[in-house]
């Protein structure tokens, strides 16, 4: 972390910060990847070019999109499917698809559209190679692609109010990078400044996607209209994002990778202990802060879900969006410190869900502080791995405390402490959480409860004298190394373990997706059950060839009206 | 068959696992099999040996009784015990060497020395009957394959290094050698169930909206 700014204020402590009732509450920011994307296509002014688009007038076909940085291409290469209704799942179990998609690593030949063609539309049933940087694909939103087809055919442009209410045309079921399915491993690309940050390549992968789903509505249209088709209107356009629909593969994601995990919680929270110091907010600021609010509540009032908990969020969310307005009409921002004070009163005024969008939206007016530590959310510390075996267990001891001080005293044998087990099912390999209890599947249950685990080994440490190693204790007990192993890790990586019961009858998993999905950017979270999510990536984004840098970053605030 | 080395640390994990490894010695398995393959060794069927031999099922009969000055055991050890307890005990190597007796897939201990190599920050060189190997904690000089089990092995700072193997970011392993950690591997798989199918994973609500 870079220790240049002087914060007078602390981060916020990691036993508040990672409980997943406010990792659950998390919402995007300044930080987020999709930005941190679209802000630097704009700053390098990448080119973009189309030179395949051969769909059909069913709808099938292949299309090609490149994007063009400073000393590379990526190319987007999509295939177009006629997906009958029945197979429209967007389960990992699904076996086809309304489109599907690889990021190739440059321009591809014939000969690699060729290949690609043969493999990419069965996704986890094909093989892609190493010029490959990610695999995904993606199902219509029939309600809304028949609207916008129809309507554009008809001449007419489609209906915003219909538009707001999906947000999407299409969503994506998985985008794959990292080596999966033959791909190219994150290595390759890690080096690059242009994939450095995290899930670069998957986000200009949706990015594209997004820009071939407005073509392919457009050709759908026309070969329903004819000549009488309408174009459709670009500032209609700019609000159809890229959905996304997201079950529990992404929870253990988060519990696999502390280091990484840590270092995105890490540098918003660094974000937001600076801007929390800063003394005075000039009128610059406080003008660009109120703006981005007022602009924000138009987005909000778009965001629907019928799950009843993100229903009562959502509510809570709009008292808490008056009650910053009259904070804000009362106590402005004139005083010392503002962006502390307006924190500190978040804490007992708001909800969860009030308290970190306000956390996020102080950034705003602070990219010069925050933006720079886009930089520190990569994992490049593969040596934290490594065990430090000489380490006597009485530290040990104190570095399990440090974390899970809450876990050691409950009855984890108690059925409401470990009511769930995460498994992973042998069709397609789908991560899944059962009922410990009722179903066969402890024999199969995955290390995604390290707090039950620290637990364990903090017992099986009890006997074990002070001056004893670390290596001495895990040559009798393999069983707790991957919990020494945390348990190390979090001494450079405070934010990187949950401080809650991932097994527990009231685990909600959405809460870990949706902490995940809003370091991407995402918004509009929609909870279909407790363990599912659809979300909206790039709503309000400018297109490729729209991208300047005055619209590549405050995108996600729409403008108030169309 | 071209796999890319995320693929071989994942399958080298789960097979592990599925062997009846602890979590935390297949996570290291994992990385130790993609290590070994990143230097053109063939990683996957070293642990496809080390796995068909058992020793999960008796784990205390092939680890060392005590860190004395011989690390032997009652059986043959296992580089996924002695592998991490080099690692672990990496400091040892300050003062003089570490040397164990009957090692089976000694190749395994390959990765751990280098882990240890990197945390004493220096090269260490690794003895295996008439074979040696030196790594300075990224690359590794040695032979292009190793024996199933070596008599006696010692691990010291290196004096030379000769030049590194070529590293490589894909892995070619056989496919029979794939197909038995993908076997172990299935072990850790619950078989589907109705009930898991419908509530598992899903939301339960139609897709088709």
């Amino acid at each position: 972390m870079e220790a240049q700014t002087q914060t007078r204020i602390e981060r916020r402590a990691p036993a508040n910060v990672m409980r997943l009732s406010r990792l659950g509450s998390f919402h995007q920011c300044r930080l987020s990847f999709m930005r941190q994307l679209t802000r630097r296509m704009a700053r390098e002014n990448w080119s973009f070019s189309r030179p395949v688009f051969d769909i059909d007038d069913t709808g099938v076909g292949t299309a090609v999109y490149t994007a063009q940085g400073p000393d590379r291409a990526y190319s987007l290469v999509a295939f177009a499917h006629d997906l009958p209704p029945e197979k429209r799942s967007d389960r990992v179990i699904a076996d086809a698809w309304d489109a599907t998609f690889a990021l190739f690593d440059g321009v591809p030949t014939k000969a690699d559209i060729e290949r690609l063609s043969q493999n990419v539309p069965l996704q986890e049933a094909g093989r892609v190679s190493e010029s490959e940087l990610s695999l995904s694909r993606a199902n219509r939103s029939v309600r809304l692609w028949e609207h916008v087809v129809d309507a554009l055919a008809a001449g007419q442009q489609p209906d915003l109010d219909q538009i707001y209410q999906v947000g999407y045309l299409m969503r994506t079921t998985a985008v794959y990078g990292s080596g999966k399915f033959g791909a190219a491993d994150r290595e390759k690309v890690a080096g690059r400044s242009e994939t450095q940050a995290p899930f670069q390549v998957e986000m200009l992968s949706v990015y594209l996607t997004r820009t071939f789903v407005r073509d392919l509505v457009q050709h759908m249209a026309a070969v329903k209209g004819g000549d009488h088709t309408a174009k459709l209107d670009p500032d209609i356009a700019r609000w159809l994002g890229i959905g996304n629909s997201t079950g529990l593969g992404m929870a253990p994601f988060i519990v696999n990778h502390p280091v990484l995990f840590n270092n995105w919680v890490m540098a918003r929270e660094e974000a937001l202990a600076r801007v929390r110091s800063v003394e005075t907010a000039s009128p610059a600021e406080i003008d660009k802060f109120q703006e981005l609010f007022q602009r924000s509540q138009l987005s909000i009032s778009w965001w629907r879900s019928e799950h009843p908990i993100q229903v009562s969020k959502l509510a809570e969310l709009n008292a808490d969006l008056r009650a910053i307005s009259s904070y804000l009409a009362t106590n402005g921002l004139a005083e010392a410190y503002p962006w502390d004070a307006l924190i500190n009163w978040s804490e007992t005024a708001l909800s969860q869900e009030g308290q970190e969008y306000l956390a996020s939206l102080i950034l705003e007016p602070y990219g010069d502080l925050v933006d720079g530590l886009a930089s520190c959310m990569a994992d490049s510390r593969s040596e934290a791995f490594v065990i430090d075996g000489k380490m006597p267990i009485e530290q040990i001891r104190e570095l399990i405390r440090d974390t899970h001080d809450w876990a050691l005293h409950l009855d984890w044998a108690a059925p409401e402490n470990c009511a769930r087990a995460w498994y992973v099912s042998e069709e397609k390999l789908e991560p899944r959480m059962g009922e410990r209890f009722e179903e066969p599947i402890e024999d199969y249950e995955q290390p995604l409860a390290p707090a039950r685990d620290a637990a364990a080994a903090y017992s099986a440490l009890s006997d074990w004298e002070d001056t004893k190693t670390v290596a001495e204790f895990l040559l009798r007990h393999p069983e707790h190394r991957h919990t020494i192993r945390r348990a190390q890790v979090a001494r450079t990586a405070p934010y990187g373990e949950i401080r809650d019961n991932t097994i527990s009858d009231k685990v909600l998993p959405i809460d870990m997706l949706r902490a995940k999905l809003s370091f991407f950017g995402a918004t509009h979270f929609d909870p279909r059950s407790d363990r599912w999510v659809r979300i909206c990536m790039y709503s309000g984004a400018p297109y490729p060839e729209e991208l300047t840098s005055e619209n590549a970053d405050l995108w996600v605030y729409p403008q108030a009206t169309v | 068959m071209n796999l890319s080395l995320n693929e071989i640390e994942a399958t080298a994990k789960r097979a592990t696992r599925g062997a009846g490894y602890s979590w935390g010695q297949a996570e290291e398995a994992g990385k130790a099999t993609r290590w070994l393959c990143a230097q053109g060794l063939d990683g996957v069927e070293t642990l496809a040996r080390l796995l068909a031999l058992g020793f999960a099922n008796d784990p205390a009969s092939h680890r060392p009784q005590d860190l004395d000055e011989l690390w032997h055991a009652e059986g043959d050890l296992c580089p996924l015990s002695v592998g991490p307890l080099l690692s672990d005990t990496a400091q040892f190597l300050d003062t003089g060497s570490i040397q164990m007796q009957r090692v089976a897939a000694p190749a395994l201990l390959l990765p751990f020395a280098s882990n240890a190599a990197r945390i004493q920050k220096c090269a260490l060189q690794i003895e295996f009957d008439d074979m040696k190997a030196v790594t300075d904690g990224t690359r590794l000089s040695s032979p292009g394959s190793f024996p199933e089990k070596a008599q006696g092995v010692t691990i010291s700072k290196a004096t030379t290094q000769s030049l590194p193997r070529e590293q490589q970011t894909r892995a070619h392993p056989n496919s029979d050698d794939w197909a038995v950690l993908n076997q172990f591997a299935h072990r850790t798989y619950a078989p589907a169930t109705e009930e898991s199918r419908l509530l598992g994973a899903g939301s339960g609500l139609s897709d088709n909206d």
